[in-house]
């Protein structure tokens, strides 16, 4: 960044949003996502024996099935797995920083000046965890907001009052 | 009608016209098949009381008019900042607009409306709320000075000696498109629209020679013919000879039809532009609420000194999908030149933004879109053919294709750069027609940095800056500079006061 800087400002002294220290989602959330995987794969079980009923000529590969689908289940939980000990996320004095992925590593920032509106979302199964998850909205569209799913239910409440306190202050 | 907008008020008497018009046209469209129907199987049946149905019909539809046109009202609400339509007739509904987040004010002439001598005046507004707020008979003057009224809500009283000068002298156009403008732009740009539409007409004239044919039992189709005998060289030469030159008359027309008459006037701190052959469209642009502004030339163009422009503004649904046909907000320069462009972004800008610094990709840029363009569709294509003996004889089309993509891939590598100054974001793109898409950092909404696994080591990452327009994406960086650009952008935006908006 060559003649980027403006000489008085030292765009190294900047604060460094990929330096910042991140905080995991709650440790509950992954038994929620551990129930809807679950439910997921209960019901692909079903399709599959449903079929193998059904269709008699396919019941030699029974074995072949079989071991797909474990194969499929594993490879499912601990992708799952490994992507949300990868969420992040940080809220500093002036933006919010959410950080995921696992092939491709991506983090957000939304500065609280331009968020229009939050939402804070629970479902059945984050209800019975007491988790939910803060969505946070701009003018940007779906692709410019943030979501955090599992978080604390109460965490969750106090950062959306925190930050609807810092959205009134701004206007 | 006056200038004093506080109280509710109707539109012009000559509404009732517009509305029946409208209301009939709709109620058409609506009933257009019961009523071919109703023709068809009523062939014994006298034709007055098809004739007296029809009056009744009109009857209704004119007191409906009037009812609506009575039931209809706006004013501007100047405690609240609000603009408040009324109307309905069997229900009633309550439109109120807050003024700041009304962005875009139009005035559109229909040919109806021509006839009868009012315009139309749209609210475009940034929100959520998808609520169409328009007025569909107002005569000019009061149109304009209603537009002002809303658009420029700080300064109330302006509006009075804009008044005055009104219709009068008009300022020296910044910009104005003569008719040999209009064809340089017709000749040189928007292939793809007009070729759609030619392949759409060359489709159903098609379809109707066929019908044509089936119906006469004619033995010889002119098309079927062509097919079976094979064309030769010359009639695809020629083939290809006419259908350019229809394409390029489309292309014209089109131009024309749209653009005919197209003038930029600076208004104060606003900019109105007008255009149109059949139906008059007045837009008012306000810089400020411009988030994307870019620039586009091809080849052809660069010769000829003409390039397109134009202005994104915010918008709910077209910020997902940059490239789906929700236009509505965007508002086009067909064709200027250097000179004019650079006088409408000082207009936009304040200044001519300057590209301090030069951001390249890594080359890596290429490995992946040739790997997905190129080598995978090739794989395919010879497995298919290995399987298939008959696709094999195609195989040396694989030559040219990949020359031709490596090509454009090369041009799309060489043309994806991001300048950077101060104050100002360039992203430049495309392949054919290079496209300089120009922002403020205020205009941002969000960042996203991005980076697979397997590029870490080489430092590479990608940019995503989300704007109310679309995003502008800056692939294949160097990380660390773009992590230092996301800080610096950060920083501007949250130690600055200036909104978006």
């Amino acid at each position: 960044m060559q003649d980027f800087t403006n000489e008085t400002l030292d765009i190294d002294a900047l604060p460094k949003y990929e330096e910042v220290a991140l905080n995991a989602l709650s440790r509950k959330y992954w038994k929620v996502v551990l129930l809807n995987i679950s439910i997921f794969l209960f019901i692909l079980a079903a399709a599959i024996a449903t079929i193998l009923l059904l269709v008699e000529e396919l019941r030699p590969y029974l074995y072949l099935f079989t071991g797909i689908y474990l194969l499929f289940s594993i490879l499912l939980i601990t992708l799952y797995r490994a992507s949300i000990k990868r969420i992040g996320y940080a809220i500093r004095e002036k933006d919010l920083i959410y950080k995921s992925g696992i092939i491709s590593i991506s983090t957000s920032i939304i500065p609280f000046t331009r968020i229009q509106h939050i939402t804070l979302n629970e479902g059945i199964f984050s209800r019975m965890f007491q988790l939910g998850a803060l969505h946070v909205f701009t003018a940007g569209g779906i692709s410019g907001s943030i979501t955090i799913p599992g978080l604390d239910i109460n965490l969750a409440k106090t950062i959306k009052e925190e930050l609807n306190r810092q959205l009134a202050k701004v206007d | 009608m006056g200038t004093d907008f506080s109280e509710p008020k109707r539109q012009s008497a000559a509404g009732v016209a517009v509305m029946f018009a409208d209301h009939l046209q709709r109620s058409i469209r609506v009933l257009v098949f019961p009523i071919i129907l109703v023709l068809v199987r009523a062939k014994g049946m006298n034709h007055w009381y098809l004739i007296a149905g029809f009056l009744v019909f009109l009857f209704i539809l004119i007191i409906y008019s009037y009812l609506s046109y009575l039931r209809f009202s706006f004013f501007l609400d100047e405690e609240k900042q609000e603009f408040v339509i009324q109307k309905g007739v069997l229900s009633k509904e309550h439109i109120s607009i807050r003024l700041d987040k009304i962005q875009q004010v139009n005035i559109n002439q229909s040919l109806i409306q021509r006839i009868i001598g009012v315009y139309s005046l749209d609210i475009d507004t940034a929100g959520s709320d998808k609520k169409e707020a328009s007025i569909k008979a107002i005569d000019h003057h009061t149109a304009t000075i209603l537009r002002e009224r809303l658009l420029n809500r700080d300064t109330p009283g302006t509006t009075t000696e804009k008044s005055t000068d009104g219709q009068g002298p008009n300022p020296e156009p910044l910009l104005k498109l003569s008719t040999t403008t209009l064809l340089k732009v017709g000749l040189t740009s928007n292939y793809g629209a007009s070729v759609a539409l030619l392949m759409g007409f060359i489709f159903a004239i098609m379809e109707m020679l066929k019908n044509y044919t089936e119906a006469f039992q004619l033995e010889e189709n002119p098309i079927k013919a062509l097919s079976t005998e094979g064309l030769n060289l010359i009639s695809i030469g020629v083939l290809l000879f006419f259908a350019l030159l229809i394409i390029l008359g489309t292309n014209i027309l089109r131009n024309f039809i749209k653009y005919f008459d197209f003038e930029v006037i600076k208004k104060k701190a606003v900019l109105a532009i007008t255009s149109g052959l059949f139906e008059k469209k007045h837009t008012l642009l306000k810089p400020a609420r411009v988030q994307i502004s870019s620039y586009s030339q091809n080849y052809f163009q660069k010769k000829l000194d003409l390039m397109n422009m134009k202005f994104k503004q915010a918008s709910f649904d077209s910020a997902d999908e940059d490239d789906k046909d929700n236009k509505k907000h965007d508002i086009e320069i067909p064709g200027c030149d250097e000179n004019e462009r650079d006088e409408l972004l000082k207009m936009i800008f304040e200044c001519i933004p300057p590209k301090n610094s030069t951001f390249i990709p890594n080359y890596r840029f290429l490995f992946l879109t040739i790997m997905l363009k190129v080598v995978i569709p090739i794989s395919f294509f010879l497995l298919i053919g290995s399987v298939l003996v008959h696709l094999r004889p195609y195989f040396w089309w694989i030559i040219p294709y990949t020359i031709l993509v490596v090509i454009m891939l090369y041009f799309e590598f060489a043309h994806h750069r991001l300048y950077l100054s101060e104050n100002f974001i360039i992203k430049k793109s495309g392949i054919w027609d290079v496209e300089h898409q120009i922002m403020e950092p205020h205009k941002i909404q969000g960042i996203t940095t991005k980076q697979y696994f397997w590029h870490k080591k080489a430092n590479i990452g990608h940019l995503v800056l989300h704007t109310a327009a679309g995003t502008i994406h800056f692939k294949y960086g160097n990380y660390a500079e773009i992590h230092r650009m996301a800080n610096y952008w950060l920083y501007y935006i949250e130690s600055g006061k200036k909104d978006w908006m």
